[in-house]
């Protein structure tokens, strides 16, 4: 863990170095996130519900799912651009190390200048959770604490296992944006908007569902089932063939040369 | 003028070597565009046909053209060996050359836009017209504005790739294409009908986006095309946007020139 946090402050110090660009991309950051909920509230002009959700039902769906996809992009850069590291040949210089290997690929890279996302999805999250006037008890407090982790430990599984594809080959990389990108893009809304065919394989296949619809039911009171509670945990399972994967993949590993 | 559609077709063909890369992005496009459409239909069907400002049939139309047009329109588009050249100094090079700047990048960019274009819109199109009936993309409204559609599509291309010439001019002084120039991508993204149709913008903002020459981008050709936008209006707005397009490349031009004679020379 100190490794992590020692890498992570050599990195805002070379970040420091200019310090007006990292300003106002820092400003920036925070508007150009803002079109992802510009569609939602703009949409939300015209019409009044989609399927049954309101407007902050939606939006506290948003927040979830973009707080822990930008927790993870923050943090876990490395993991993102884990093809570089493979194409350049330095994967090479970390297997050398004794220490853990998937802590080391996290250390390599990070992306602070996303943090105004992770301020963005909080803001909204408040927001919407005082507009629907939820009344917070133990129960729905350990629900959103819940859906908050699992919203990030499945962006972390999902990026572990790109970054385990790369062992096998580096073509046709772009394809993972559709998981990353385009599975992020469908889980801001609550799944059952969708058709049938994607809400099985988003519950299933890539457990997004979990994260976002069993226990947003709970929060805004469609359902009192106390099991709707733990439903993220679920997603915490998808950890493991991760990381399975990955390790079956640094045994495969073999270097490019140089 | 001979130098510059060489350079158009060496680009064009350059980019048409990525094929990989094509494929990838047909299919991210083709599942953003499925994901939009079922969030729209939810929309269209929980909700009474009361007063929405584009039927059914003309929103498909409009977001099929989007997804497959995409790389046509994306406000996006950097041209990284330029903006490395303006980082790393390399730009010298470029000054030394006995062709106009500003009309070289112009057709390398146009190049690779229409390229890109050309290699992606066709999968689309066809997958977008076999599905079933509600995500079904739909022939246009009649054959007057289908062709009012192709010359403001042609236009629109231009006129972006003239936006992009000017925010790439911009970065020479700024030295920065994140930053700042981000603010103004999302702007333009927005105020083009990028996000959703500029129609379902609310009042004021209606107003305002209606006046801005990113209008005429994506709103103006991808409504043309449903007849969402009639013949009789749509040909006085194609007029406005010949007007807007000279205005921008004349503006980018004049600081294209400005900037190479202003250019300073990083690294050695």
């Amino acid at each position: 863990m100190t490794i992590y946090i020692e890498s992570m402050k050599m990195y805002l110090k070379s970040l420091l170095e200019y310090k007006k660009s990292f300003i106002m991309s820092f400003i920036s950051q925070f508007f150009v996130f803002f079109t992802y909920y510009f569609m939602i509230i703009a949409l939300f002009d015209k019409f009044d519900n989609i399927k049954g959700y309101t407007k902050y039902e939606v939006l506290l769906c948003f927040s979830i799912i973009q707080f822990g996809y930008s927790l993870i992009e923050i943090f876990g850069r490395g993991i993102d651009q884990f093809d570089k590291l493979i194409i350049r040949g330095e994967f090479d210089r970390l297997l050398l190390r004794p220490k853990n290997i998937l802590l080391q690929v996290l250390c390599t890279d990070f992306d602070l200048i996303k943090i105004p996302r992770i301020l963005q999805s909080i803001i909204i999250l408040i927001i919407s959770l005082v507009k629907l006037q939820t009344n917070l008890d133990i129960y729905k407090i350990t629900t959103l604490v819940l859906m908050l982790l699992s919203s990030a430990i499945l962006f972390l599984s999902i990026f572990i296992l790109m970054a385990s594809y790369c062992f096998i080959t580096v073509q046709g990389l772009e394809v993972r944006n559709l998981f990353t990108d385009g599975g992020k893009h469908m889980a801001q809304y609550p799944i059952s908007i969708f058709n049938k065919t994607f809400i099985f394989i988003f519950t299933f296949i890539i457990p997004y569902a979990f994260v976002n619809y069993y226990p947003l039911l709970y929060i805004i009171g469609k359902t009192t089932n106390k099991l709707y509670i733990i439903s993220p945990l679920i997603t915490f399972l998808y950890l493991i063939p991760a990381l399975l994967s990955f390790k079956w993949g640094i045994k495969k590993y073999t270097s490019v040369g140089s | 003028m001979k130098v510059y559609l060489n350079l158009f077709k060496l680009k064009f063909m350059n980019q048409l070597q990525y094929r990989m890369a094509a494929i990838a992005g047909i299919s991210t496009q083709f599942f953003f565009g499925i994901v939009y459409i079922m969030v729209y239909l939810a929309f269209y069907t929980s909700n009474g046909d009361t007063s929405l400002p584009m039927k059914w049939n003309e929103l498909i139309c409009y977001l099929w053209l989007m997804q497959s047009l995409f790389a046509l329109v994306n406000p996006w588009v950097k041209d990284n060996e330029l903006l490395s050249m303006i980082k790393d100094g390399n730009i010298a090079y470029e000054l030394c050359r006995p062709i106009n700047f500003y009309k070289k990048w112009y057709a390398t960019m146009y190049g690779n836009r229409l390229a890109a274009t050309l290699l992606r819109f066709l999968p689309i199109i066809i997958i977008a017209v076999i599905l079933p009936e509600p995500y079904k993309l739909l022939p246009p409204n009649s054959i007057t504005s289908f062709i009012l559609f192709l010359i403001s599509l042609t236009i629109s291309s231009l006129l972006i790739t003239a936006i992009s010439m000017l925010y790439h001019s911009i970065t020479m002084f700024t030295l920065d294409e994140k930053g700042i120039m981000s603010l103004l991508m999302v702007f333009i993204e927005i105020f083009s009908g990028g996000v959703i149709p500029l129609v379902f913008f609310p009042n004021f903002l209606k107003i305002i986006a209606y006046i801005l020459p990113f209008r005429y981008i994506i709103d103006l050709p991808f409504r043309v095309y449903s007849g969402n936008i009639p013949i009789s209006t749509a040909i006085p707005n194609i007029g406005i946007s010949i007007i807007w397009l000279i205005i921008i490349i004349f503006i980018g031009y004049k600081l294209s020139i400005r900037a190479c004679n202003k250019a300073i020379v990083q690294g050695g």
